[in-house]
């Protein structure tokens, strides 16, 4: 698509105010020049007729003149009657003149078509002869092979089946350069093309022949086709009607000077209108054509578009659906590395804290054993002496005791240290709190601190990890002896209560309480007050407490007590099942 | 007699370790006592009849160690045998060093254990008979005038009357009467028997 756009100013055209635009579209048929020429005259009068006007020629061929008239950017077109047919039906175009010779052309007979031939082709005299030849023409919807394909219909030859027919575009004078050059055996020109090359010397008299010649009327041009009228000047709808009476008056008005064109009343097209019939095209294109592929045509910006949002809505929707995939599978593979890192913490607090009880736990395993050694010496000298059966058989029964006790302190510290995965069932919470103190109350005595049991009552049923929880009294109690042995009269209290639908769980020393400055940082990972400490086991313990859906909190307001607190929350109601 | 009988305690915070220590010894047919704490066996400790204890070191309240520097102040004579749940040299070596009798591991020997207890015993019974003779002296003694211990401390020394009676500036004659009032006090014969009443009561 081109188009030149030429601004003619009107000698008036000073005027104070701003002249509105009017926009002539012109078709160039032989390319921008020659159209500009031909109708420069035409404008030239306009500008002068109309001086309160900005006119404006833009030439350009017939696609590009529908898309300006599509986009609005013209006012008016000159064109041929084939391309103002269709403007007529896609844009309402209406001609408010015909251009007429000044040689007296009758203006409704004033266009056609010419086959051209070189004149050393002998064998090519009628349309028929043109069966199989190669025929050189602007473009299929060019009016002047329109014109031509008419005429071969009639003569039972088609144009796309029975002969080779070579587009070469616009300008016209491609045709005959490629009849010439022997590209084509024949050429579609527009009519008195021909004469008008040999007036300009480009082509010899004698070069060419005129195929199918058929009488031309009024017409002074050789022509093989029959005549049409004459180029419209077309106002489009979006034309104001005032601009377009103002034009149509001042076209006819025009005083016409020689060699110039003219302007008469428009002619009925109504023969171009059988013509496009008769060819089944423009307007009259089959449905599937016109349907789908102009209508595709037409709007395939909108398609394009379309399509690309649609492809771009794909490649998104895809796109987020990978991404999706992808983040779920890191944030769960980043969920499990959370998990197994707590589990793994909790384990090395839980081995910690075996460690700082080791020694106790030891001794506790101890006694058993000295006491089962004792009693196991002592039957055997029974029954070495003949003595004592009773003493015997009840010797041998406390060993049993004995060795049960053994080994369920081993089961206690063996679960404990136990690597198992969370788990929260329901469990009775004295049974947590007297596994603890079993562990722990070793360790206080070694130590000489004394631990009260304050459990008042029984205590409901929580939902709870057993080892969790019982890895946070363990923490508690270790804190606490750790605090008040050494004091005179060092105590541990842990009670356990219900108050506000919890289980209240509380271990109190009577140590030296914790100083100032540590108490924000008591909760830190690795902050730690003891030397040997991993500073763990309060940051883990409050952790474990939230994950119970509880809290763990300190109490430095009582003088000369230490409280943690450890909230756990009872099972709600709808959980009883 | 049911007072000479040893017993011997068993003084552990541990009740299986308590009960088991007492079912070993009732084997060799001694008699027994159980403590929890250390508080209880001073108060119920009667070290007049042979006794031994067997003592552990770690003990809530007064500890074993602490029960030991008690009963040394009190001049007892109870043996004791420590038992100990860890292996503490330093505080083994003071208890050996204040006079217990050992200081055994748990879990210990059946053999060493009452080998000590045995040993222990017959310590607490020497003390006690040691404990009597100076009694039964220091009443003999208390009956004499001061005259008559001066006389007899020269007597049992081997002095003669008149060596007596010139190192207290006294008679000769003197001297004889104080003997003759001590043979009388002592009821013996003889100066031999008088010097054996003096220093040796169990003898007689």
């Amino acid at each position: 698509m081109f188009g030149i756009v030429v601004a003619l100013f009107a000698v008036a055209a000073h005027a104070a105010d701003a002249p509105r635009l009017l926009r002539i579209g012109v078709l160039a048929y032989r390319g921008s020049e020659d159209a500009e020429r031909t109708f420069e005259t035409t404008v030239a009068q306009l500008a002068r007729a109309l001086p309160h006007y900005r006119v404006e020629m833009i030439a350009g061929s017939a696609a590009f003149l529908t898309t300006q008239i599509a986009r609005d950017e013209i006012d008016f077109v000159v064109t041929n009657p084939g391309h103002y047919l269709e403007l007529a039906i896609d844009y309402s175009a209406t001609a408010i003149a015909t251009v007429q010779d000044m040689d007296g052309t009758s203006a409704s007979e004033a266009v056609g078509a010419t086959i051209l031939a070189p004149t050393n082709l002998g064998e090519i005299q009628s349309i028929a002869d043109l069966k199989g030849r190669r025929i050189a023409a602007v473009a299929p919807e060019a009016f002047g092979f329109r014109a031509a394909w008419l005429e071969f219909l009639d003569r039972g030859v088609d144009p796309f089946k029975d002969a080779r027919p070579l587009f070469v575009g616009f300008p016209v004078d491609g045709v005959v350069d490629a009849v010439r050059a022997g590209r084509a055996d024949a050429g579609i020109v527009r009519s008195c093309l021909l004469e008008k090359l040999i007036a300009e010397g480009k082509v010899k008299p004698e070069e060419f022949r005129v195929v199918g010649r058929r009488p031309s009327g009024t017409l002074n041009c050789q022509v093989s086709t029959r005549l049409y009228p004459g180029w419209p000047f077309v106002k489009v709808a979006q034309t104001s009607p005032a601009m377009a009476r103002q034009v149509a008056d001042a076209l006819l008005a025009m005083q016409p000077s020689s060699g110039d064109i003219v302007w008469s009343a428009p002619e009925s097209y109504h023969r171009v209108q059988d013509l496009y019939r008769a060819l089944k095209v423009g307007p009259y294109a089959p449905f599937t054509r016109l349907g789908i592929l102009d209508f595709l045509w037409e709007y395939r910006w909108w398609g394009i578009a379309a399509s690309m949002a649609a492809l771009w809505w794909l490649v998104h929707v895809t796109r987020v659906a990978h991404l999706l995939r992808r983040r779920t599978a890191e944030l769960q593979a980043a969920h499990e590395k959370a998990r197994l890192e707590a589990e793994r913490m909790e384990h090395t607090v839980r081995l910690s804290l075996m460690g700082e009880m080791a020694s106790s736990l030891a001794h506790e395993i101890n006694q058993p054993l000295a006491a089962i050694l004792s009693y196991a010496r002592g039957c055997e000298r029974r029954l070495d002496a003949g003595i004592d059966p009773d003493g015997v058989r009840e010797g041998v029964r406390r060993i049993a005791l004995q060795a049960e006790r053994a080994g369920s302190m081993v089961k206690r510290m063996r679960d404990f240290v136990r690597k198992t995965p969370s788990r929260q069932l329901p469990i009775d919470p004295a049974v947590i709190v007297a596994d603890a103190l079993a562990l722990f109350e070793p360790t206080a005595a070694a130590r000489g601190v004394t631990v009260e049991a304050d459990l008042t009552g029984p205590l409901p049923i929580v939902r709870a990890d057993r080892l969790q929880i019982e890895e946070v009294l363990l923490n508690l109690l270790q804190n606490a002896l750790e605090a008040a042995a050494g004091r005179p009269d060092p105590e541990i209290v842990l009670s356990a209560r219900v108050v506000d639908h919890a289980v209240l769980i509380a271990v109190t020393d009577n140590g030296p309480g914790v100083p100032p400055e540590a108490r924000d940082s008591l909760f830190d990972a690795f902050f730690t007050t003891k030397p040997e400490g991993l500073g763990l086991g309060l940051s883990l313990s409050r952790t474990i407490a939230e994950a119970h859906g509880g809290r763990l909190d300190p109490d430095f307001d009582t003088p000369g007590a230490t409280t943690f607190r450890f909230r756990l929350p009872l099972i709600e109601e709808e959980d009883h099942v | 007699m049911s007072d000479d009988a040893p017993i011997i305690w068993v003084v552990d915070d541990d009740p299986a370790v308590r009960d088991s220590v007492g079912f070993l010894v009732a084997s060799l047919g001694y008699a027994y006592e159980t403590c929890t704490s250390a508080r209880e066996f001073l108060e119920r400790l009667d070290d007049a009849r042979p006794c031994c204890v067997v003592l552990d070191v770690r003990l809530p309240g007064l500890s074993g160690l602490e029960l030991q520097g008690e009963l040394l102040r009190r001049g007892s004579t109870v043996g004791i045998v420590f038992v100990s749940g860890h292996g503490d040299i330093p505080k083994a070596v003071r208890a050996v060093r204040l006079g217990a009798f050992d200081f055994l591991e748990k879990p210990f020997d059946d053999q060493i254990l009452l080998d000590r207890v045995g040993e222990a015993l017959e310590a607490s019974r020497e003390a006690i008979a040691e404990r009597r003779r100076r009694g039964l002296l220091e009443r003999r003694l208390a009956a004499l005038t001061e005259r008559e211990r001066e006389v007899l401390a020269r007597v049992v020394a081997g002095k003669t009357s008149k060596a007596i009676a010139l190192e207290l500036d006294i008679s000769a004659k003197t001297v004889e009467n104080h003997r003759a009032n001590l043979m009388a006090k002592a009821g013996v014969n003889s100066v031999a028997q008088l010097i054996a009443w003096a220093s040796d009561p169990t003898d007689i």
